[in-house]
């Protein structure tokens, strides 16, 4: 009998459980940022929606929040931003913010509209920041990507086009195919929908949810994605009944293991899967945020950021998938760059720094004592030597780069260094440290120089994957 | 009604006062002009010792490499004294007019401890981690020769670990990593020398 209340009562809670759980789903909000993901909770008051201020900034960066009597006096990266209890009106800086409701003050803990973030992030640090409502997720330091649909026919096949490289999970389903965008920033108008009078595709869908934005394409019949100009086009094609399983399969990256198929082979379609590799390489433009490295003119975050978009449209133009740690002014430590690399699974690392000093370049791999021969190589690194396995291959990059820029024109040398984040990373890694070639420090900002140098640079990675593929 | 005496004697009085003001503002010209590169140059304490031949590893940011230069002073009895000596003696190099590694104003390092035969620590000041140049070669080059320089007083030497002001720093300017020990071989192997 006791047995039988007990299994009643849990019978009772289970339903109260699972709203709460639902509930908790719905409240809360998803920032998405180049270095991290991650959720805030929503609290309701009197009808406002807020956030609080420390959940949302401390994974951003450096906080400390003082709180003094009904005034909260909050610092974000050294950015002093000050609150009042009640206030519509915040001080960041200098200058005063309007918020849509009054500041809210709870247990110590400050919060702020959630309407008011998109307006409060760009003041407080100096990033971009979109709100987007339907599927409560918000992107910092990120920009938004639009997309195109194109039918084109002979054969028939739908091209989508995005204005930034995105690596959607792909579903295949007997009459679909889903593309779900979890990480990037795509917008659609809400709930679009495109029908196709074409024997193949049948129309294309777009919406937003929790898990993020979604593209449904209808299809006939069982059908392939393709991923072409580094991550920025998607082809939805009829899959080719010779070329199925098996050949693909062959073709396949190891990584498409992380794409995952709805229902593969279930319902007799074929087991296609996007050829969307990991990255080859990962680009990190050096400095950013508070930390504008050298005091050249312009500061070193902005050349070695502009040197990295440049060496990226090299290197896609050559068809070699490439990853920026970084695509805005954004402050990203030496371990977030690390956990980034080691997450995106590139086959290389190259951090791109800029001096007035000296001329050419300089080509640094990683400084760690060597891995004992009787290391286990699945034993668990410390982090800060986690570099260790992958130190010879980083030492036959270094000498690689530096002998391919030096024919490129830009003399080169090579040498090891225990620099930051390389001895984190777990893939080859090096870092690359440019000068002026004959003139002095403005000699940086040219656009020659610029150009001259990732064209050099980005042969020599192109050079190397070579190399690379070869000795496999 | 003031005499004509008193006020020759008024105007006297003031153009007096006037140019001793004037002297006043030379004299203190000229004793900053003379103290200031006290303040710039490393200090090297006197020393009653048997002369020696110093190797000083110096650093090149044009080429980015290290020159080997032999310097014969009194060297000091005390291995952690002879060590700290050698690295006065480097950066005073570094503080010249026209030196090819510039040091900021007041550059120093504090102290060298010499925890066992192999294993040393270097504590630098503030002001030389702030008027270096900045790069990652700067740093490298600023290390490694400190390093190789300790190294040639010290053969048994195997590792260096730096510190700024006494405490543990993650990088020395932003670049190379001082969060560690620095092996002396690694350094070694990485160094480039000119020939």
């Amino acid at each position: 009998m006791r047995n039988l209340l007990h299994a009643a009562r849990w019978l009772l809670l289970l339903p109260l459980l699972l709203a709460a759980g639902f509930a908790h789903g719905a409240h809360s909000v998803s920032v998405i940022s180049p270095q991290t993901n991650y959720q805030v909770e929503i609290l309701s008051h009197e009808g406002v929606e807020y956030v609080g201020l420390t959940d949302l900034m401390e994974p951003l960066g450096r906080v400390e929040s003082h709180v003094e009597g009904n005034r909260v006096r909050f610092l974000f990266n050294g950015t002093e931003s000050v609150f009042e209890q009640g206030n519509t009106q915040c001080r960041v800086r200098s200058t005063s913010v309007n918020l849509p409701a009054g500041f809210l003050l709870q247990d110590g803990r400050g919060y702020v509209p959630l309407a008011s973030v998109s307006v409060l992030l760009p003041r407080m640090a100096e990033l971009t920041a979109e709100m987007h409502p339907v599927s409560h997720r918000l992107f910092v330091g990120v920009a938004s990507i639009h997309y195109t649909a194109e039918l084109r026919t002979a054969p028939s096949r739908l091209v989508l086009s995005f204005t930034a490289p995105v690596n959607p999970s792909t579903y295949m389903e007997k009459s679909r195919v889903r593309l779900l965008f979890r990480r990037e920033p795509v917008v659609g108008a809400a709930s679009s929908k495109v029908t196709y009078s074409d024997p193949f595709v049948r129309g294309v869908t777009f919406n937003e949810s929790a898990a993020g934005a979604e593209l449904n394409v209808q299809v006939a019949q069982p059908a392939t994605v393709t991923v072409a100009d580094g991550g920025r086009s998607l082809t939805i094609s009829p899959s080719q009944p010779a070329a199925a399983p098996g050949a693909q399969a062959q073709n396949a990256p190891a990584s498409t293991a992380a794409t995952s198929p709805g229902q593969p082979a279930a319902q007799g379609t074929p087991a296609v899967r996007a050829p969307r590799g990991k990255a080859f390489v990962m680009l990190d433009a050096a400095h950013g945020g508070a930390d504008a490295g050298a005091a050249t003119t312009p500061a070193e975050k902005v050349l070695t950021l502009a040197l990295a978009r440049r060496v990226q449209k090299e290197l896609e133009a050559k068809g070699i998938s490439v990853v920026l740690a970084r695509t805005a002014d954004v402050a990203l430590s030496f371990d977030q760059r690390a956990a980034a690399t080691n997450t995106a699974r590139v086959s290389l690392y190259v951090a791109i720094h800029l001096s007035p000093e000296g001329h050419g370049a300089r080509v640094y791999a990683p400084m760690l004592p060597p891995a004992p021969a009787e290391q286990d190589h699945r034993a668990f690194l410390p982090w800060e030597l986690a570099q260790t396995p992958y130190l010879d291959r980083s030492g036959q990059a270094a000498t690689s780069v530096a002998a391919d820029l030096n024919t490129a024109g830009v003399a080169a040398q090579s040498s090891a260094v225990a620099l930051r984040p390389l001895n984190s990373v777990t893939a080859p890694a090096i870092a690359v440290e440019f000068a002026p070639l004959e003139g002095g420090e403005a000699e940086l900002a040219t656009p020659a120089y610029q150009q001259k140098m990732a064209s050099a640079l980005a042969g020599a990675i192109a050079a190397l994957r070579g190399r690379w593929g070869e000795a496999q | 009604m003031i005499s004509r005496r008193l006020q020759i004697f008024t105007v006297l009085l003031v153009l007096a006062i006037l140019a001793m003001g004037g002297y006043f503002v030379h004299l203190k010209r000229k004793a900053e002009a003379i103290a200031t590169p006290q303040v710039q140059q490393a200090l090297v304490a006197p020393v009653n010792g048997p002369a020696e031949t110093t190797l000083l590893f110096l650093p090149n940011d044009e080429d980015g490499t290290l020159h080997a230069t032999s310097v014969t002073a009194p060297q000091p009895a005390d291995p952690g004294e002879r060590a700290r000596l050698a690295l006065h003696m480097l950066i005073a190099r570094g503080l010249a007019k026209d030196s090819p590694h510039p040091y900021g104003p007041g550059a120093d390092v504090h102290d060298v401890f010499l925890m066992d035969p192999n294993s040393a620590v270097v504590n630098l000041n503030q002001a030389l981690v702030a008027g270096l140049h900045p790069g990652i070669q700067s740093e490298q080059l600023t290390l490694f020769s400190m390093v190789l320089t300790l190294k040639s007083q010290l053969p048994q030497l195997m590792r260096v670990r730096f510190l700024v002001e006494g405490k543990s720093a993650e990088t020395l300017a932003g670049h190379v990593d001082i969060s560690g020990w620095m092996d002396v071989i690694e350094v070694q192997q990485s160094t480039p020398i000119a020939h």
